[in-house]
């Protein structure tokens, strides 16, 4: 049963490309270009790990992260994002995040990241 | 078979014809008047007794006939073209003392504003103006009543007060003896340059200042995370292509890699570029802005002194510490208080300054620097911030809208406004530290 994997990054050539490279790997990807797309399609029981873009028009990656652990989900998250900021990468451990990646991701780190993510479901501190 | 063309010359162009015989005259003319010269000349050599001398002094008339006409046209289209000229021309008499203008092209009129009847025989430096700058209007009289010639570049108003540039040229005209009879100027409309020039320094000057204030950095920021968006795509698509050919077709997969390194080359070229931003970004620690008011005062007491300024201080000793760049803050103040001594420079009554803190609203701070000064004058209040206006003669004008970028960057907002009594006031509010205020 191949794993889940959602996309939410308003960017719709870096979900296409991520979903690509992702289902070379086996994974059955998701993906949408805006939060409320997301949160409409997918119920907080369908598993799957959640690859999300931090800079985004209305509520960003943070905002995100916030509703969905509001909503009771332990869903785990990685973070992706175009910025650097050296802050963000621990800030994204703090809430909770399984890990923050920079764009350009490179595919096996993103992957070895996934299969760390779903191998421990609903370890979010 | 050959096509007949039957043409009526009656329905032939008459303007062709005209010409036509225009230019046959005109030839001819010519050719007569050289015929007739050559005529004469041999009769005048040849003239024997009884030689009608009447008939040669008729034929030399006509040919003096015929001579000034040539000559008349020659006139006639030199005035055309002085007349047709795109840069003004004017003619100026140089024997009386008021310099006459006996003569000004259609381009001359437009440029100044005033009409052939308005400037004929008026003295050309009444066309100056009023608003004129009086000391380059002396120097061209001086250069004319010497006879020299002047060529320069000046700021002229037309008839109804608009202003342009102009190039001008004005040169003597001499009689046989070298005598300077007339001046003939050209005078050419140089706006429209200088405008573009200007605008050429404004923006070297706003590349200038994006890269002093770090608002490249904003600029490169927003670039870099445009271009990250596109580099992702590629490589993950390259890899993904990888991974499809795994074992296969080993010149593209050599390809992919090549595309692969490339676009890490062109991340690495981000990365590196938003490092060397960071250097300019301001650096936030918590401040205690009492002491740095204090601080800042202490470097320039000497220049405060010596300007015999007195300077007050109502500083709020129970505000919060506040988040800010220390180096970046100094600046604003430095750049706030040399401004308020300079306001103040000419001022013969009390000299004062006062510098102020206080809790704008639960996360703000406000700081005040209160001059004595005569205040900021209406029309300059919007221009203030601007990145050239400057009231110092040899001042850049950078100070306040550095000043000024710098507040927002931290979060605040820097403004002025002019006292009731006199003088103005500059002040800014800067965010308080958000993690200590937490803590206290």
């Amino acid at each position: 049963m191949p794993e889940k994997i959602y996309i939410v990054d308003d960017d719709e050539s870096v979900c296409r490309a991520l979903k690509t490279l992702l289902m070379t790997y086996g994974f059955d990807v998701k993906t949408f270009t805006s939060e409320n797309d997301f949160f409409s399609n997918v119920s907080h029981n369908d598993p799957g790990c959640l690859l999300l873009d931090i800079h985004m028009p209305g509520l960003d990656g943070w905002e995100v992260h916030k509703k969905l652990l509001g909503s009771g989900s332990n869903r785990p998250v990685i973070f992706i994002s175009a910025e650097k900021k050296d802050s963000a990468a621990d800030r994204a451990l703090r809430v909770g995040a399984v890990g923050f990646l920079q764009k350009p991701v490179n595919g096996q780190t993103l992957v070895d990241l996934i299969n760390f993510a779903v191998k421990k479901p609903g370890e979010n501190k | 078979m050959k096509k007949k063309i039957i043409v009526n010359p009656k329905k032939v162009s008459k303007v062709i014809k005209k010409s036509a015989v225009k230019k046959i005259t005109r030839i001819n003319l010519e050719d007569k008047i050289r015929r007739q010269t050559n005529a004469i000349r041999i009769r005048d050599g040849q003239l024997k007794q009884g030689e009608d001398r009447e008939k040669l002094g008729a034929d030399r008339e006509r040919l003096g006939a015929d001579r000034e006409k040539v000559a008349e046209e020659q006139i006639h289209i030199q005035t055309k073209a002085m007349d047709s000229a795109s840069d003004g021309i004017f003619i100026i008499g140089a024997k009386k003392f008021n310099f006459p203008i006996i003569y000004a092209n259609t381009s001359f009129q437009i440029l100044t504003g005033y009409t052939k009847n308005e400037v004929m025989g008026q003295d050309y430096f009444l066309i100056y103006g009023v608003d004129a700058d009086l000391r380059v209007v002396e120097e061209i009289k001086v250069t004319l009543r010497q006879g020299r010639p002047f060529h320069g570049e000046m700021l002229n108003f037309r008839k109804n007060g608009k202003k342009f540039w102009s190039s001008l040229r004005i040169t003597p005209v001499r009689d046989a003896r070298g005598i300077v009879t007339h001046f003939v100027g050209i005078q050419t409309d140089t706006t429209l340059m200088k405008q573009r020039n200007l605008e050429i320094e404004e923006q070297r000057e706003e590349l200038l200042h994006v890269t002093r204030v770090g608002k490249l950095a904003e600029f490169v920021s927003s670039l870099a995370h445009e271009i990250s968006q596109p580099l992702t795509a590629i490589l993950a698509y390259a890899q993904a292509a990888q991974r499809i050919l795994a074992g296969r077709e080993p010149q593209l997969q050599e390809i992919l890699q090549y595309i692969i390194n490339d676009d890490q080359r062109a991340a690495e070229v981000i990365r590196r570029l938003r490092y060397l931003l960071k250097k300019n970004k301001p650096t936030f620690e918590s401040i205690d802005i009492n002491v740095l008011i204090n601080d800042t005062v202490t470097l320039i007491m000497p220049h405060i002194t010596a300007k015999n300024i007195t300077i007050n201080f109502k500083l709020d000793n129970k505000i919060p510490l506040i988040h800010g760049d220390r180096i970046q803050l100094q600046q604003v103040l430095l750049n706030l208080i040399s401004n308020s001594i300079e306001a103040m420079e000419s001022m013969d009554g009390q000299r004062e300054l006062m510098i102020s803190t206080l809790s704008k609203s639960a996360d703000m701070v406000l700081v005040e620097v209160k001059d004595s000064g005569y205040g900021i004058p209406a029309e300059n209040m919007k221009k203030l911030f601007s990145h050239f206006f400057t009231s110092k003669t040899d001042g850049l004008g950078m100070g306040l809208s550095i000043s000024r970028s710098i507040i927002e960057a931290h979060g605040g907002r820097l403004d002025a406004k002019n006292n009731a009594d006199h003088g103005a006031t500059f002040y800014f509010t800067i965010p308080i530290n958000m993690k200590n205020a937490n803590e206290q």
